[in-house]
């Protein structure tokens, strides 16, 4: 059996690296998210949710004392954006935007992905991957 | 709305020739190079616009023009939650394998999933099961689009004759059908970028005109936090959901209003309509109906809103109206005559009263939002499971994956990623602008209804501008269509490659030559076009649960096999089929009863499919821990130079 090449392949690496680092940022937007709007922008929290896990409680004290009122209702920058909406998605969403440009620009590795190999011959193409007509 | 109409045609007949046009210039290609990769994967020679746009019109199905802005318009706000993943859904689903499954696609020539797994694993039986779940969970979410595009050709052209369903049904399939079968990948591709900018500018032309002639969200947001308490009642009919005649809406008129309005059947013969109710805030106005000598309802909705208005106390209490599409228009003595909501209110055999709450205003400005029976809509557990759903399931929808193995080079991934971002920004968020600032000057509408509000909205706002405007209503109205298409389109090249590559080529005749493959090819496509829509005709009741029900299956399916087999060098093949039966086999188990009309199973309040995934995850790893490690030839070629 042919020893291996110690040197991992380098769009393995980048592409594991990139998938792991934009996993934490779903992973920052879902946190943020859901417990913001959950927290500051439900009328009710049932203290009873069904879930065997630790409550959102357990973290954060009693959800009844963040029972939304109406008439505290804003709407931030006169936009008529609720504010629970505008804080919790909107300004999120805005720096995702920014984030994912950024992550473009400059975390993203431009790799080289190789050439197209034939399933036939197990090199590159000829021109016409395909087997020729009988 | 005439003139609508005839502008709606000419769109919609302008959009069936480019799409033909489209296809004609695509086959062409077909000739100059290799059949299969051309057919089925453009050769591998996206740009960035296009896989841009053919990525993000085959996410966007259409749910997005109809069923998208109709919760918007049934709920409220908590849409934005409900959606509020998308704001890193591009870089979750292009970002995290789309580089990764490119390359190791090239490095073995596959052209489908099945391929890229079967090769991965060398192993004939993960090719195989790939295939026969594809084929499984895409032509049940198939059935289902078909079934709306018919009805979105009838609706728009507001078709009601006997047979009006099936030839718009034929109209769509022949379409459809056609242009995939005989213009392949490219023409699909093509199809959505044009697809895509019809979308995407049309919401952006939308959003100024919908705020200014509604006066401005801010204004909207306050309109609907002072309206007053209403319910609307969703009677279904004999017939189904639609043309009934049968719904209304109660506006309390004072406070304390009613908790709701609650239909009762009574379940003898011969009993009289009544209305009652207590005057206190918590009881419902209780309507019990009349029915026959043998016991069948004989009330109508006008009976019932003649019966509230001539009660003393509760016409002071309540106004009924008519919702949207439930006053019947008849020919009268050569004219056009309105007769009312007169439909039966009609009860299945198993149910014996409907109830439906007043909705106050600030149910649509907060959270959860409320079913028009007081169910909440988006309860914790849906929040994380919506978010996990649209960024984690999104990132394994075969249809899509396919892109990610037919783009050029990195360079065009990057762009897209970007593109993809920003496009959907300015589609996905501005909805819920839209549809709110626009709700308090549309109609009111049932929630069968709800699914028109894109539609009013850009019909009735822009009916008194120019041409050009109503020429965008019209692109608007024609979306939806177009959004179906560029999602039934690509899932057909699916299931066809599925058929002819996997199991075909690979696993039956792998010495077939290419023209027996190119003839096997557009006659799959055409064939299972046709089986779609055979069984369209008469599809069950419960094929829009399978929507969501076919792409969970395939996430639960699909993503932990294709990512871990990309990114961990102990997976084996027991592990990913495993995996593969494991999620699936979850994911079908939790949405058993909804075959039987319950509810589906959701487990500590979360998601069917978020169940689908971490049993898929689970059995991957455990397995391939007990079965590994993988042949090393097999982990030299994917992870190392």
């Amino acid at each position: 059996m042919d020893k291996v090449d110690p040197t991992p392949d380098p769009v393995y690496v980048h592409t594991l690296r990139e998938a792991k680092i934009i996993l934490c940022l779903w992973t920052i937007c879902l946190v943020y998210t859901c417990t913001y709007c959950y927290l500051y922008g439900y009328l009710d929290h049932p203290t009873q949710t069904g879930s065997t896990g630790p409550s959102l409680g357990a973290l954060v004290g009693p959800l009844p004392q963040f029972d939304r009122d109406p008439d505290s209702l804003t709407m931030p920058l006169g936009l008529g954006i609720p504010d629970w909406v505008f804080y919790g998605i909107v300004v999120p969403w805005c720096l995702c935007i920014v984030g994912t440009l950024i992550f473009c620009v400059f975390v993203f590795q431009e790799d080289d992905l190789g050439v197209e190999m034939d399933e036939a011959t197990g090199g590159p193409p000829d021109g016409n991957e395909d087997r020729p007509d009988a | 709305m005439t003139e609508t109409r005839g502008l709606t045609m000419v769109v919609f007949v302008a959009y069936i020739l480019g799409v033909f046009v489209l296809a004609a210039a695509s086959h062409r290609l077909l000739a100059k190079k290799s059949f299969l990769h051309e057919y089925f994967l453009g050769s591998r020679g996206l740009g960035t616009w296009s896989l841009a746009f053919t990525f993000a019109a085959t996410s966007a199905s259409g749910g997005s023009f109809g069923g998208y802005p109709s919760l918007i318009y049934s709920y409220g706000w908590v849409l934005a939650l409900w959606i509020g993943s998308y704001m890193i859904v591009p870089l979750c689903t292009m970002g995290v394998m789309g580089k990764r499954i490119n390359q190791v696609a090239r490095k073995t020539g596959a052209i489908t999933i099945p391929d890229v797994l079967r090769d991965r694993y060398q192993s004939t039986p993960v090719g195989l099961v790939a295939s026969v779940m594809i084929i499984f969970f895409t032509t049940c979410f198939l059935i289902a689009q078909f079934k709306l595009g018919a009805l979105i050709i009838e609706d728009t052209f507001n078709l009601s004759f006997r047979g009006s369903y099936e030839l718009s049904l034929a109209v769509f399939a022949i379409t459809v059908v056609f242009y995939t079968a005989y213009g392949g990948f490219r023409a699909v591709v093509w199809t959505d970028v044009m697809q895509g900018i019809v979308m995407g500018a049309g919401v952006v032309v939308l959003i100024p005109i919908v705020l200014s002639k509604s006066g401005g969200l801010q204004r909207a947001t306050q309109t609907l936090s002072e309206s007053p308490p209403m319910a609307v009642t969703s009677v279904p009919g004999p017939d189904g959901d639609k043309g009934t005649f049968n719904d209304l809406v109660f506006r309390a008129r004072r406070s304390p209003s009613p908790a709701g309005i609650q239909y009762v059947h009574p379940r003898v013969p011969g009993a009289d309509l009544s209305v009652a109710w207590d005057g206190t805030p918590d009881a419902f106005v209780r309507v019990a109906l009349r029915t026959d000598d043998s016991g069948m309802v004989t009330s109508t909705a006008n009976d019932v809103r003649r019966a509230i208005e001539e009660h003393p106390e509760l016409s002071d209490a309540i106004q009924v109206e008519i919702p949207y599409k439930n006053n019947r228009i008849v020919t009268q003595n050569g004219g056009f005559v309105t007769v009312g909501a007169d439909g039966l209110i009609w009860f299945p055999d198993d149910v014996s009263e409907y109830r439906y709450v007043f909705l106050q205003g600030e149910d649509f400005l907060f959270g959860p939002g409320r079913t028009n029976t007081g169910a909440p809509f988006h309860p914790l557990g849906m929040i994380f499971s919506f978010f996990v759903m649209w960024a984690i399931t999104g990132m394994a929808q075969p249809g899509t994956m396919v892109r990610l193995i037919a783009f050029q080079e990195s360079k065009t991934l990057n762009r897209a990623i970007m593109t993809v971002t920003i496009y959907f920004a300015f589609i996905y968020l501005p909805f819920v602008f839209v549809v709110m600032a626009a709700r308090n000057i549309l109609p009111v509408l049932t929630p069968e209804d709800s699914d028109r509000a894109i539609v009013l909205v850009a019909t009735r706002l822009v009916a008194d501008m120019g041409t050009a405007y109503q020429v965008l209503g019209a692109i608007f109205i024609a979306a939806p269509f177009a959004a179906v298409m560029s999602t039934v389109d690509s899932m057909l090249l699916l299931i066809s490659s599925c058929a002819v590559r996997d199991i075909y080529q690979r696993s039956i005749n792998p010495q077939v030559n290419q023209r027996v493959v190119r003839f096997v090819s557009y006659a799959t496509t055409a064939i299972i076009g046709t089986c779609v829509t055979v069984a369209a005709l008469h599809p069950p009741d419960f094929l829009q649960k399978m929507i969501v029900f076919g792409a969970g299956g395939l996430a639960a399916t699909f993503l932990f096999p294709t990512m871990l087999g990309l990114y961990w060098k102990g997976m084996t093949r027991q592990g990913a089929l495993a995996s593969m039966l494991g999620g699936c086999s979850i994911t079908i188990g939790l949405f058993l009863p909804t075959l039987a009309g319950s509810p589906r199973i959701e487990l500590l309040g979360l998601h069917p499919n978020v169940w689908g995934l971490v049993v898929s995850l689970v059995l991957a790893i455990v397995v391939s821990r007990l079965t590994g490690p993988p042949p090393p030839e097999l982990v030299r070629r994917y992870f190392y130079r």
